[in-house]
């Protein structure tokens, strides 16, 4: 294959503004997937979208369109993640960044379009839904030529829906978008930007081939780890596999070569082959840093080892999934494991519930802190029982971030209040355009992580979108909280609170949890103690009555059913000391209300 | 085999309002059909035993009329009755007369279970109950004098607006009737009772437990056998105590459970299925695992509990294998003393949350 004759691009687009349906329709023009079938394969992906993310299907598609193979790389799963965009925009040269003509500029378009930008790719502006009676299309033009500097003349309109401009769209990738680096007879390096675990073929590999080949027979190794591997098959999608005997520099496609061992391989390593070995992995594809951790702990102890089996398989399509062990004395054993966002730890909660039938508790989430002791040293913790004793620390840094608030300007008053609640800084409004704002404040990450972007959509009525980047660490006043059921210290419940929060945190937090555990057969006081100080309190009452008055012989049965189900209610529970624990206790701590 | 009948007359002159029992109001036609279906279903399934105790409840069986009642008496002549049977009848106390009690007397009753449930004007309102005390203890004297000398009487409490000094008032009127035992029961909200429909609220939990230790100690002479029973000593309902034995007994008629062969069956609530011979609705085969929960759930309702000789011989296996009761005895949810686990007296009030980690 001509190197000057290939494309790689990928769709960038904030949540709903049709990045899914464009793609369908290419597959249908470029005749990828014919009319009928894209019935089928539309209903597939929206299930699949809301399951598991678009990943599976469309990942890497290969297609034919005048002559031209054009490589779709789709950016997987929700558009809030945004490190899963950046490693699909580590393998393209271009990306079509998509606004809805009725919304316009979103926070996450932005946020897309940054990373893109980061990437070197060459953009190219569409607006779609154009065909919708409530198109602005002139406005949405104007933003995108204020906002985002693009030329008139570049913008594309489409309709995704109706095929209206599509094509229009595949001419300016062929023609704009320019085609990969020949870099053939170089030293063999190929990026891992996505895989997955299939049950006969072990863990199957996405890359980008960028310089040199490989070969069905070739040695692989891992530039990170160093494992190597014989390649069995090779192939690319279209989107039906299609094995082929060698992936060129430039190209896009799969590998398997029978790997057991999940934990050698890491999407954004590098491979290269033994033959023909590179001396230095590949740039340009940044490690994400998990920013939010969490224990997340079986509530049965016995499914520890399922626990860490399931946490392995998703993070080979999942790299920016951290995790090391963790012991509580309240939970037992699972694991630390850090998370980009709370969306991110919302998917990989439900993943672990719902395709490996897990039932899992999740710890209130924790920010990384940079604690300075008085002893002049310092260190980094990512759990709030890693926090040296009080007297012994100098200060404290946590991080903060700069928001992007898009919103309609009749919500400035209530954005601001939100912001100054959650310990924001003001920094600046930008008016897009008459009507419409993005407001930056610089927040403490741990206050997003409660519960600010559900307070946003609710304070806005869902008009606002948002989006953040991390800006570096700042000294806070902060103090490490800690919750007693039954007068001991459940470890598992403790957080670090900004000093001037403590005390109305303290008592929503016990005061929640006084609703949430049911009644026992003892009294049970709940405190949130500062060190040795009690700084609230709130007693459970004694379960009085949970008794069957009466059984007799037309009872039994019944009664029996009954009792098995309380016993099923039970398991739900974790045993905390001596009190019954319901799992949405640990993550009360989480919001306000 | 079962040595132990229960028996269901599923008619009343009146329904109350809290009743989930199989009930019907009084209809002279269908206690004729309902007679002679009784008779075919005891000549298919009974095996000839010889019966220890027969329970005839409802319903109200005292809501027959004498000549229907000379009917029962001569179908239960199919039963071969032990010397010393014990042979219980479920009266409503504005049933009771000279006529009725000479009848029951000719048929080998020899303990009456008298529904009187309160004497409270507020609480028999709720109930769409009548009784009176004046009655009440004229009625007595009455069965007395007829030779009736083992006679439970029902109590409930913690109807809806009772206070303590209501329940207080109506455990004295009943103490003054001086029965050999007596049963009580906070009320139960039950599914399609008219008391659930109109959406009664229960008693504040912490009244109804109060009320609860209130009746315990007032009735500290009596033996507190069962958690919601008291009898004078020698005075134990010992059909009641074939159920919480987990014990195997035949149930006919209409709605009614038995336990035989290993097997829980429960008859149809149909009228008409039942007069067509289509008798059993549901049946389980009661496994040795389930067979061991079923014991541990209703022997600790017997406040002298599980005697683990008996578990061992019947199971083969010890309790403390079949179960894990450590944490349970070290808690003092449960106490094990020589020969007996039970729930201690303090807990039984909550004694669904030590079963449910029991099973």
């Amino acid at each position: 294959m001509d190197k000057e004759k290939i494309r790689n691009f990928s769709i960038i687009a904030h949540i709903d503004h049709g990045k899914s349906t464009l793609a369908d329709r290419i597959l249908e023009l470029t005749g990828a997937v014919s009319k009928r079938e894209m019935k089928d394969q539309l209903l597939d992906s929206m299930d699949l979208e809301r399951e598991r993310g678009i990943t599976i299907k469309l990942n890497a598609v290969k297609l034919n369109y005048k002559g031209y193979t054009i490589n779709l790389i789709d950016t997987p799963g929700h558009v809030d993640f945004s490190y899963e965009v950046s490693r699909s925009l580590a393998a393209c040269e271009g990306a079509i960044l998509v606004v809805d003509a009725s919304q316009g500029i979103e926070a996450q378009t932005l946020a897309n379009l940054y990373l893109a930008l980061d990437n070197d790719l060459k953009i190219i502006p569409v607006i779609n839904k154009i065909d919708l009676p409530n198109a602005n299309i002139p406005k949405v033009k104007q933003e995108l030529i204020d906002v985002l500097g693009f030329r008139e003349e570049e913008i594309i309109l489409c309709s995704a829906k109706t095929g209206e401009g599509v094509q229009d769209i595949l001419d300016a990738v062929i023609e704009r978008i320019p085609s990969p680096l020949n870099l053939e007879k170089e030293k063999t390096r190929a990026l891992i930007f996505d895989s997955y675990y299939d049950a006969y073929r072990g863990v199957v590999l996405l890359v980008k081939v960028v310089e040199g080949k490989i070969k069905v027979g070739s040695n692989i190794k891992m530039m990170a780890t160093g494992s190597t591997y014989l390649v069995t098959e090779l192939g690319v999608k279209t989107p039906k596999e299609e094995l082929v005997s060698e992936l060129k520099s430039g190209e896009v496609g799969f590998i398997s070569a029978s790997i057991k061992d999940i934990s050698t391989i890491n999407v954004g390593d590098t491979i290269t082959t033994t033959d023909n070995e590179a001396n230095l992995p590949l740039e340009g594809y940044k490690e994400m840093k998990p920013m939010v951790f969490s224990g997340l702990f079986p509530t049965e102890p016995n499914k520890f080892d399922d626990l860490r089996e399931a946490i392995e398989k998703l993070k080979l399509n999942d790299a920016a999934l951290k995790y090391e062990p963790e012991t509580s004395e309240a939970l037992g054993f699972g694991f630390r494991v850090g998370f980009l966002g709370l969306l991110h730890m919302d998917v990989i909660m439900s993943r672990l519930e719902r395709e490996f039938n897990l039932n899992i508790i999740a710890t209130s989430p924790s920010v990384v802190y940079h604690i300075y002791l008085t002893d002049g040293t310092s260190l980094i913790i990512d759990s709030p029982n890693k926090m040296p004793d009080q007297v012994k620390i100098n200060y404290i840094e946590e991080p903060y971030i700069l928001t992007n608030i898009i919103s309609p300007s009749e919500y400035i008053g209530s954005i601001m209040e939100l912001c100054q609640n959650k310990r924001g800084i003001y920094k600046s409004v930008d008016y897009l355009d008459p009507t419409r704002v993005n407001i930056h404040y610089e927040i403490p990450l741990s206050e997003i992580v409660y519960d600010f972007y559900d307070k946003l959509k609710s304070y806005t009525k869902g008009y606002a979108s948002f989006d953040y980047e991390l800006i570096g660490y700042k000294v806070s006043n902060l103090v490490k909280m800690d919750i007693l059921l039954n007068g001991e210290v459940i470890d598992a419940l403790s957080i670090i609170v900004h000093k001037d929060f403590a005390y109305s945190k303290g008592k929503s937090i016990v005061t929640k949890l006084q609703k949430l555990i049911p009644r026992q057969m003892f009294q049970i006081p709940i405190q949130a103690s500062i060190g040795s100080k009690i700084i609230a309190r709130e007693n459970i009452s004694a379960l009085r009555k949970n008794v069957l008055a009466k059984c007799y012989g037309g009872d039994v049965s019944r009664k029996k059913k009954l009792l098995e189900a309380q016993k099923e209610g039970k398991k739900k529970m974790k045993m905390v000391g001596s009190v019954e624990v319901p799992q949405e206790a640990f993550l009360a701590i989480l919001s306000e209300e | 085999m079962a040595t132990s009948v229960y028996i269901h007359i599923p008619f009343c002159k009146k329904i109350c309002s809290y009743c989930d029992f199989c009930k019907f109001i009084y209809n002279e036609k269908w206690v004729g059909a309902y007679l002679t279906a009784l008779r075919n279903e005891i000549k298919d399934r009974y095996m000839d035993e010889e019966i220890n105790t027969l329970y005839i409840g409802g319903g109200t069986p005292s809501s027959l009329s004498i000549s229907e009642l000379k009917r029962l008496f001569n179908i239960l002549k199919l039963f071969h009755y032990s010397p010393n049977i014990e042979f219980t009848f479920e009266c409503n106390i504005e049933d009771i007369n000279s006529d009725l009690l000479t009848i029951l007397k000719e048929g080998g009753v020899n303990r009456l279970s008298i529904g009187i449930e309160s004497f409270n004007k507020n609480n028999l309102a709720f109930m769409e109950r009548n009784a009176d005390f004046k009655d009440a203890k004229m009625k007595m004297k009455l069965c007395r004098n007829l030779g009736f000398n083992n006679i439970n009487l029902d109590l409930m409490y913690a109807l809806p607006n009772e206070k303590m000094a209501d329940l207080k008032k109506d455990l004295n009127y009943i103490l003054k009737l001086n029965p050999e035992h007596i049963s009580t029961y906070s009320l139960i909200l039950e599914p399609h009772t008219k008391a659930y429909i109109n959406e009664t609220s229960y008693a504040s939990e912490e009244l109804d437990y109060k009320m609860y230790l209130y009746i315990c100690k007032t009735l500290d002479n009596a033996n507190h056998y069962e958690l919601s029973n008291f009898a004078i000593p020698g005075y134990e309902s010992k059909h009641n105590l074939v159920y919480w034995n987990n014990e195997e007994y035949y149930g006919f008629g209409l709605g009614a459970s038995g336990y035989i062969d290993g097997i829980r069956y429960t008859n149809t609530r149909s009228f008409k299925k039942y007069l067509l011979g289509d008798v059993v609705k549901e049946k389980e085969l009661v496994n040795k695992t389930e067979q061991m929960k079923y014991e541990v759930i209703l022997g600790l309702r017997k406040l002298k509990g599980i005697n683990k000789k008996d578990f061992q011989k019947k199971y083969n296996i010890s309790i403390h294998e079949a179960f894990d009761l450590k944490k349970l005895i070290k808690n003092k949810d449960l106490i094990e003393k020589k020969e007996y686990i039970y729930i201690n007296p303090d807990k039984l009030y909550v004694m669904n949350e030590i079963l449910a980690r029991i099973i």
